[in-house]
């Protein structure tokens, strides 16, 4: 049962909310626990055909020649779709908010770059039927060195798995292959320390194993238009890039979502919608384009895996001087939303403590694997999970209680954050004493009576001297945008290349230009 | 070409459709068949299904115990008769595939599924196979080594013995997701004694090897021996001898040619999983 401790938290809340705090039933409840919620694959449209798609059987190979002919004529097939056929084959989901470079087809054109990745698409008049044809597909695969370890794709020679990113890493800011973090000097803290600790993590990708699988049905609607039911948990989002992709203004679809059979990230990435609209093009008919278990489970995203380095310096007293974090977060093939989720890990270092020196180098990595995406704090989770189990393992080097450890390191009100922010709100200490008082976990007075609202600041909210590195070269500071507009029907090309900084893009303009910590300079 | 289901009342009329056609698959629970076509498999171009009541059917009375191919696991675990196989019958996926999947089926399950066969096969199960000139039993390790040759049969029952004794049954599935994940390594061991030895040990795994097999080489350890510490450390050594398993997401080959040994001597020795 939720539980407010108004003794802790007596500003934190107004008690007259109508909703917030107070039993609620959920809305789509009623629709579930009758069987009777609507889906989008409860659609069954007169005419509709079926797509399905040919898959990459090799993790990293050239496509030498795609030979449909013997499907074209299998029966019952309307018409097959190739990557030529894509009016915009290239595309990024954070494109959207002018973050990232184009780097994946919709459907593969001369490479391959993990298995499972989307190259050729049957439409025909059942699913069985498409297939039928789906199997009569010959691809004709020049295989090449492939990559699935983050730290093997940066070593010098690795192959290269997206051409988009040469060297395998994101492009952060036009110029950086990774998200810095510096704060104080960690070497300076590690040679002051009474124990430095190093430990390695490695975390696995996670499957979002949704009930209902990522799909579309779209339909040809009068004027030119498409109605599209999605599975989609992001429904403007999914619309915009189809509109991207399809190089058509975002009016000429009106998507219907709804109930979602299980999301949690997994169904952001647009990966149905595109294909099921341009087959709807193609035919005039309507088409439904659902995953199979297995290809939800080898081409959906996963949360991405993540290789953490923590070397942390600590003293017998418990204080922990500094901390030192390198992380490789294993994008796949393609971008989706893992360099995001570098940013938010960047900005979670050193976790809710509050150390003094701190240094992260974080990297978004490219490997020949299903591309990751987003899923449930993704950035965070693992990146908390390493730093936890470093936390206990500290404790226990030093012969400290785990909890006590903890509360003494918590970040209090008016601290000063690794990213030159003022801790505001905290309440690190409050959770970890109401956590042992509800396990019954014994801890010494002296760490029941700290608070959150005691004893921080002061010398706690100094930045402290910061050694600078010796600069990168610098490049022209070039914004990456996308000549996308959603008014007008922009020239199809594969990608745009950058605009120089003088000329602003013909971006929806909102307001002025500001600087986001996220995504550097943009407009809103 | 879409598929045609078609349904037949006799055993033998199934049977026969079944070996006329190479693209034909016998449904019995469809927890195997369904998700292949689900998933698109183009090879079943006929699915064939038969209605004879012999296949629902459970015989206790006789010295060997018979039950229907087409008896799911529900009822299995609703026989107080066949006691003995409820945790093997409960070990099988949830409440939905135990509904509907079936003992003859299992036979049918690939690694890292099929547990059921991993019990039948050390209580010297027999499967009963309708062909062109009647029904004939065969052993089910038998069966087993020509599985993929017996696409023409249709199995119609299997059968199998008593436990000597309570004690002497041992069934455990390995598994990393409790209560329905599939098989890291699934042991079934049965070891009658007699004046404090074994006698007739046999002793089964499966998800090591395409099929369930036997561990002849642990059999032979304990034969003739009393169950004691130095048999059972015997046994778990010889545990992975003649063994082939495979890669996949649950396990790799190498960690269940490792621990295969370890989950025998708790199995033998009476300790927790």
């Amino acid at each position: 049962m939720l539980e407010l401790r108004k003794d802790i938290f007596a500003d934190e809340r107004d008690d007259n909310l109508n909703e917030i705090g107070k039993g609620t039933q959920r809305q789509d409840m009623l629709g579930h626990v009758t069987g009777t919620s609507t889906y989008f694959n409860d659609h069954r449209l007169q005419g509709m055909l079926h797509l399905r798609v040919v898959r990459s059987t090799q993790p990293h190979a050239r496509l030498r020649r795609i030979d449909t002919s013997e499907a074209e004529r299998s029966e019952g097939v309307r018409r097959i779709i190739r990557g030529s056929d894509v009016p915009r084959n290239l595309n990024t989901l954070l494109s959207l908010i002018n973050f990232g470079k184009d780097d994946e087809p919709t459907l593969a054109i001369d490479k391959v770059r993990y298995k499972g990745e989307p190259i050729v698409a049957v439409i025909a008049d059942t699913p069985r039927a498409a297939a039928e044809a789906a199997a009569k597909v010959r691809v004709d695969y020049e295989t090449l060195p492939a990559v699935f370890d983050v730290e093997e794709a940066l070593k010098p020679g690795a192959p290269v798995v997206n051409e988009t990113y040469p060297k395998n890493t994101f492009t952060y800011h036009d110029r950086y292959d990774h998200q810095k973090l510096r704060f104080g000097d960690v070497e300076r803290g590690f040679a002051g320390a009474d124990h430095v600790l190093e430990q390695r993590y490695q975390m696995s990708p996670i499957e979002h194993a949704p009930v209902e699988t990522n799909g579309a049905i779209a339909a040809p609607d009068t004027n030119g238009r498409y109605v599209v039911y999605t599975s989609t948990q992001a429904l403007f989002f999914s619309l915009d890039t189809c509109a991207k992709i399809l190089d058509l203004p975002s009016n000429t679809f009106h998507f219907i979502g709804g109930t979602v059979g299980g999301g949690f990230g997994g169904k952001v990435d647009t990966l149905t919608e595109p294909l099921a609209i341009l087959a709807a093009m193609l035919t005039g008919r309507p088409v439904r384009y659902v995953l199979g278990r297995e290809e939800e489970m080898q081409f959906g995203p996963p949360r991405g895996a993540e290789r953490i380095y923590i070397k942390d310096g600590v003293m017998r007293d418990g204080r922990i001087v500094a901390r030192q974090i390198r992380a490789y977060f294993d994008s796949g093939a393609y971008t989706r939303l893992s360099s995001y989720a570098v940013v938010k890990c960047a900005a979670h270092l050193p976790g809710p403590y509050t150390i003094p020196n701190v240094h992260g180098d974080i990297y978004c990595v490219f490997t020949n694997r299903t591309p990751a995406t987003a899923m449930r704090g993704f950035g965070i989770t693992g990146m908390d999970f390493a730093l936890e189990c470093q936390m206990d393992k500290l404790a226990h080097l030093i012969g400290m209680d785990p909890m006590e450890f903890r509360i003494l390191n918590a970040y209090r009100d008016g601290d000063m954050k690794a990213h030159r922010r003022e801790a505001k709100n905290t309440a690190l200490i409050e959770c970890v004493q109401v956590a042992a008082e509800k396990a019954k976990w014994p801890i010494r007075d002296e760490f029941r009576r700290m608070s959150s609202r005691k004893d921080g600041g002061g010398v706690r909210a100094a930045v402290p001297s910061t050694p600078r590195e010796p600069a990168q070269p610098r490049s022209a500071p070039a914004q990456q945008r996308t000549s996308y507009d959603r008014g007008l029907s922009a020239p199809s090309q594969p990608e745009p290349p950058p605009p120089p900084p003088t000329s602003p893009a013909p971006s929806p303009a909102h307001g002025a230009t500001r600087f986001s910590s996220v995504f550097g300079t943009r407009r809103r | 070409m879409p598929v045609t289901v078609k349904t037949f009342q006799a055993v033998s009329e199934a049977a026969s459709a079944l070996s006329s056609d190479r693209a034909a698959r016998y449904l019995g629970g469809g927890t195997l068949v369904m998700r292949d076509l689900n998933e698109g498999d183009v090879s079943i171009a006929t699915v064939i299904r038969a209605t004879d009541r012999t296949l629902q059917s459970i015989d206790v009375a006789g010295a060997r115990i018979r039950i229907g191919a087409g008896v799911t696991f529900a009822r299995v675990l609703a026989e107080r008769d066949l006691a003995f196989l409820h945790p093997a019958a409960r070990s099988i996926g949830g409440p939905a595939v135990r509904n509907m999947g079936t003992v003859g089926g299992n036979l049918f399950a690939p690694a890292p599924f099929g547990d059921f066969t991993v019990a039948l096969l050390v209580l010297d199960g027999m499967v009963a196979l309708q062909g062109g000139f009647g029904v004939r039993d065969m052993p089910i390790e038998e069966f087993l080594q020509s599985r993929d040759r017996q696409a023409g049969a249709l199995v119609v029952a299997v059968s199998c013995i008593r436990p000597a004794s309570a004690d002497a049954f041992r069934y455990r599935k390995i598994a990393r997701i409790k209560p329905k994940g599939g098989s890291v390594i699934t042991l079934a061991a049965h070891l009658p004694q007699s004046g404090g030895r074994v006698t007739g040990a046999r002793i089964a795994l499966g998800s090591m090897a395409p099929t369930a097999v036997r561990a002849k080489a642990a059999e032979r350890a304990l034969e003739g021996r009393p169950l004691d510490a130095s048999a059972i450390s015997a046994a778990a050594a010889a545990a992975a001898e003649g063994t082939a398993p495979a890669d996949n997401s649950l396990a790799s080959a190498w960690y269940r040619r490792e621990v295969v040994g370890v989950h025998l001597r708790r199995l033998l020795s009476g300790q927790e999983s």
